[in-house]
């Protein structure tokens, strides 16, 4: 059997663990080629025009992929971490499968893979897809762990500094053994704060991190900390019920108060729920109290290559300037 | 202490009796417009959804009145509503408004009841009881005209009569200061409504209005649909929920809204399995109930890049079609303007008409071709 897998949103973080379990469980996996303007074309011309954009690139690779597989795998995450609180993802991860469902018509239902941490464990849901595709439940004997393997291997490469596109490349098509040049020691830093499909996903952030590599900067992504790093942060921060942008929330206060970052790049994209009130108490609360300089950068599916490079090169060379003149003036003292 | 809450539809009537029951001082800001949209759309982050904004220059109101408590109801839920109350209060005080933040639901609720106490003083949990009961009172109340209102306002003979009397009425229901004198004016009013002269309404066209809570109820923001509808167009519109039922629901003072909202939820879980914070259900529930119920078209209202609501949009087509009901769906952000609404909803109550005569000439639904049914 042949599953789609559609390189949007939850992909950049799970579909090593998606992979290897279905192919442990003796299915084909088959993910949809990166993403291109026509798929993102595609997805805006199907999808609600006031949803951000990466559900919009979610339709489009779905609408790529009807036809060429026997069924599209779409996560769905309602809680993924169990706190004294109520924790969700952002509502439109929960009813992804619901509105790919409803949108496509034509289609048949897409296999949902639930996570619902509050409720049932990780495995729970991998029980779930199982008995929806049919399988011997106890294959899962020897997918679960394999895939769970899988996952940390991912997660070992992210915390590496890989960014996410990185990472898959690098586990899948084996060559990529030189790291790429963002990575290196430069006069500037730069930490991109974002979700990991905005981060991973080069036609949506309009190459960013190239922009800034070619300016001369080494880039620090907001998926290279670590879980742990990043919960002992949040428990500082205000709480959120929304554990993705939690998350965030934590990377960027992280960042603030670095001493080798010296500026944070907050990505966001247009009409994102969660994010509009996170960007507001970075803004207010984080910013202020940190040395570091803060660019605010909203994608949406108009916004042009031309347009992020400018301001990627601007904002590193404020951060250059900056750098100059604060040391001359600690010279003169 | 002058305590303050944003505004939302007539819901300040009850929340001013509360309020001053317990003996503390209500601070008032006037019926928000759209300048107050515009003072707050001007501190408020861009892309968050229009009640923030509304309620932010709404706030900023009140402090200007003198307020120097804000009470809002705050949560960790899935929806931003939750968070309101926390950014916002982070914001004015940036501004340089200096005030006490009361925030229900966020802090520890013993918190809370301290502020309470010493505001009120001695026998806080004595009043409370009674502060309970003219709350439900009163919200009961306008909850009872305002959807007689609705049924009315579209049969009227003379147009804006029905108004005339509500808006007298609402104002002597807020300032009615015991139990006895609500259900009074309960009364009174009633009669009054109902002794309206109206026209002969056969076939008058009925819409449910569905959608986001606040944009629903509150009329500065949706251009108020409802009256407009009634009065201009002659539709009976019908939004699926109220004040009542957004006041009463979280205190379990009505039961009775358990038992709708519980049925919604079940009939949702087809489209939706899943909780996503805002009134998606009703508005799923809404919209397939909507035939059943005798409407003939649903309106589907909603801030711009509202979560649970957006999520039902890319639905509600697909419900619109196998129940073979219209939909109308209208985004509102601050940019929205009168006329633009207008001649969408002209433009829908026109299809809307042409559809129920062609019924009555042919005896078919109309959409219910084979080409509908493909």
């Amino acid at each position: 059997m042949r599953i789609g897998i559609p390189r949007a949103l939850m992909f950049y973080r799970y579909y090593p663990f998606l992979k290897s379990f279905l192919e442990e469980c003796g299915c084909q996996v088959q993910p949809s080629p990166p993403t291109n303007l026509k798929i993102m074309g595609e997805g805006a011309d199907i999808c609600v025009d006031d949803i951000c954009v990466a559900v919009k690139v979610l339709f489009g690779h779905v609408s790529h992929l009807a036809g060429k597989v026997d069924a599209i795998l779409i996560p769905r995450l309602v809680s993924v971490e169990k706190q004294e609180y109520d924790t969700f993802t952002c509502p439109k991860l929960i009813a992804a499968p619901d509105m790919i469902r409803y949108s496509f018509p034509h289609l048949p239902a897409p296999l949902e893979f639930t996570v619902d941490v509050s409720k049932a464990p990780w495995w729970w849901g991998c029980i779930r897809l199982m008995r929806r595709l049919d399988l011997p439940l106890r294959q899962i004997v020897r997918a679960y762990p394999a895939a769970v393997r899988e996952q940390k291997r991912f997660e070992g490469l992210l915390n590496s500094g890989l960014l996410p596109a990185d990472a898959l490349t690098k586990m899948y098509n084996g060559n990529g053994s030189t790291l790429p040049s963002y990575l290196s020691e430069r006069d500037v830093t730069v930490a991109v704060v974002g979700h990991p499909y905005l981060l991973g996903d080069p036609v949506v952030n309009k190459r960013l991190v190239h922009w800034l590599d070619i300016s001369g900067a080494r880039v620090l992504g907001s998926t290279m900390l670590s879980e742990s790093d990043l919960q002992r942060e949040a428990s500082r921060l205000p709480p959120l019920s929304w554990s993705y942008e939690r998350e965030l929330l934590a990377a960027a206060s992280h960042f603030l108060k670095r001493v080798d970052v010296d500026g944070v790049i907050y990505l966001t994209s247009f009409g994102c729920g969660p994010d509009s009130l996170v960007t507001e108490i970075v803004r207010r609360e984080l910013e202020p109290a940190g040395d570091q300089v803060l660019l605010e950068l909203v994608l949406d599916e108009h916004s042009a290559e031309s347009g992020v490079r400018t301001r990627a090169e601007a904002f590193v060379d404020l951060l250059r300037r900056r750098k100059m003149v604060r040391s001359d003036v600690g010279r003169e003292r | 202490m002058k305590v303050a809450f944003p505004h939302m539809g007539n819901a300040y009537i009850p929340l001013r009796a509360l309020v001053e029951y317990m003996g503390v001082e209500a601070v008032v800001p006037e019926r928000p417009n759209r300048t107050t949209l515009e003072k707050g759309a001007r501190y408020a982050p861009e892309f968050i959804c229009l009640p923030f904004k509304i309620t932010l220059g709404d706030c900023m109101n009140a402090l200007e009145k003198g307020a120097d408590t804000m009470a809002m109801v705050c949560g960790m839920w899935a929806c931003r509503f939750g968070y309101y109350a926390y950014v916002q209060h982070l914001i004015l005080r940036d501004l340089g408004y200096e005030f006490d933040s009361l925030l229900i639901g966020r802090e520890d609720p013993r918190a809370v009841l301290d502020k309470v106490r010493s505001a009120v003083g001695r026998g806080a949990f004595a009043k409370l009881a009674g502060a309970a009961a003219m709350f439900r009172a009163k919200a009961g109340a306008v909850e009872e005209l305002e959807s007689l209102a609705r049924k009315i306002r579209p049969r009227e003979e003379a147009a804006g009569s029905t108004d005339a009397i509500m808006d007298s009425c609402l104002s002597l229901l807020d300032e009615a200061g015991s139990i006895r004198r609500v259900w009074q004016l309960r009364r009174e009013q009633r009669e009054a409504i109902t002794s309206l002269p109206v026209r002969e309404s056969n076939g008058m066209l009925r819409v449910r209005i569905v959608g986001e809570l606040y944009v629903l109820l509150e009329p500065s923001l949706n251009f108020d649909l409802v009256k407009r509808l009634g009065t201009h167009f002659g539709v009976e519109a019908q939004p699926v929920l109220s004040t009542y039922r957004w006041l009463l629901s979280p205190l379990w003072l009505d039961p009775l809204l358990h038992v709708s909202s519980s049925r919604a939820r079940r009939i949702s879980r087809t489209y939706l399995p899943y909780i996503l914070g805002g009134e998606e259900h009703m508005t799923i529930t809404g919209t397939l109930d909507a035939p059943k119920d005798g409407f003939d078209g649903v309106i589907h209202a909603y801030p711009l890049t509202c979560m649970p609501e957006n999520i039902c949009r890319t639905i509600l087509p697909h419900i619109s079609s196998s129940r073979d009901i219209p939909l109308l769906n209208l985004c509102f952000d601050e940019h929205t303007s009168t006329v633009g609404t207008v001649t969408r909803l002209e433009a829908f109550v026109d299809m809307l008409r042409s559809r129920r005569e062609q019924r009555d000439l042919t005896g078919i639904r109309p959409g219910h071709s084979e080409l509908s049914r493909r």
